[in-house]
């Protein structure tokens, strides 16, 4: 079971899987910091708003009520990322924005992907961006000192949400959600089970 | 990768000329103009074209109407100003020299070798 919420895209309301709305946030955040210029960028963002809606229209049906992180990453592949959005004269300050401040919005997760016991270690690291030995040794004394490292790391491992999607993943390590990141995530992926199979 | 760098850079830039082209026949609907530049190929992703039609918008190139729908939000109906229709004369100039100076340079027979 999963928590969904009401929005209003475009002027239209839907109903939206909890997760689903924070990666759909996300990307529009990233979208909309792609323009300059105020004015301009409302008018861009509200006709994108509008034909998300009406991607959305055609997924909703008498039998699928809700929207689903998948119908979020589909529609991510039709509108395109960032970089799609790119602007002409004004890209260069973009790229400038980009090497000075974290390039995404990050969450904490769970990181199902480099974990010992739950991921917890490894998704509080991958937030701060710290080692993720340092947390688990940090763990270990607190069990070992007063045994309240475990009932803490338990605590966290239901509170925090696993990064099961693509999506997800890359806002963990405050990676661009966009569609060449996914495709990145996807294909190092690949690799990694190339060589643990030794192909 | 750099091959499809050139190539989308190619289609960038022809992609403003191809959307007067689209609306100098008939006014359109934007998800209309994103499914004929879609279908042509020009375009594989649709983010492109939102800050490009309002930018042309804003030159006043184009100027659009709302239509309401029963379907869904109201959309927007866009059509060439007189403005946008010189400019688009500019552009099939602009062009037919492109497309002459490329054929030239393909087609430029090699200069014979001197004969000692």
């Amino acid at each position: 079971m999963k928590r969904a919420i009401s929005i209003n895209l475009g002027g239209i309301v839907f109903n939206i899987d909890d997760d689903a709305y924070r990666e759909l946030q996300a990307y529009l955040t990233q979208i909309e910091s792609c323009f300059s210029d105020r004015e301009e960028s409302k008018e861009i963002m509200n006709d994108i708003e509008v034909r998300i809606a009406e991607l959305f229209n055609e997924r909703i049906t008498d039998y699928k009520k809700v929207i689903t992180s998948k119908d979020v990453n589909d529609i991510i592949d039709v509108m395109g990322g960032p970089e799609q959005f790119g602007e002409t004269e004004k890209e260069s300050t973009y790229k400038q924005r980009e090497r000075f401040g974290p390039s995404g919005y990050r969450r904490m997760y769970r990181d199902p992907d480099s974990r010992i016991l739950g991921g917890v270690c490894s998704g509080m690291s991958a937030y701060w961006r710290i080692d993720p030995i340092i947390l688990r040794i940090l763990f270990v004394i607190a069990f070992l000192g007063f045994g309240t490292g475990l009932i803490i790391y338990i605590i966290l491992w239901i509170v925090l949400p696993e990064a099961k999607t693509k999506a997800q993943k890359l806002e963990m390590m405050g990676e661009k959600v966009n569609v060449s990141n996914i495709g990145k995530a996807f294909k190092e992926e690949f690799n990694n089970v190339k060589k643990n199979m030794n192909l | 990768m750099n091959l499809d760098n050139t190539k989308a850079q190619m289609k960038k830039g022809v992609l403003e000329y191809c959307i007067f082209a689209i609306l100098s026949k008939d006014s359109r609907y934007t998800s209309d103009i994103i499914q004929e530049l879609k279908e042509a190929k020009v375009i594989v992703v649709e983010g492109t074209l939102y800050p490009l039609l309002t930018r042309q918008k804003n030159a006043g190139l184009l100027s659009y109407r709302w239509e309401e729908s029963t379907q869904g939000p109201p959309r927007k109906y866009y059509e060439l100003t007189d403005k946008g229709k010189s400019f688009l004369k500019e552009l099939d100039n602009s062009w037919n020299d492109l497309v002459k100076a490329v054929s030239l340079i393909r087609n430029k027979k090699q200069t014979p070798e001197k004969q000692k």
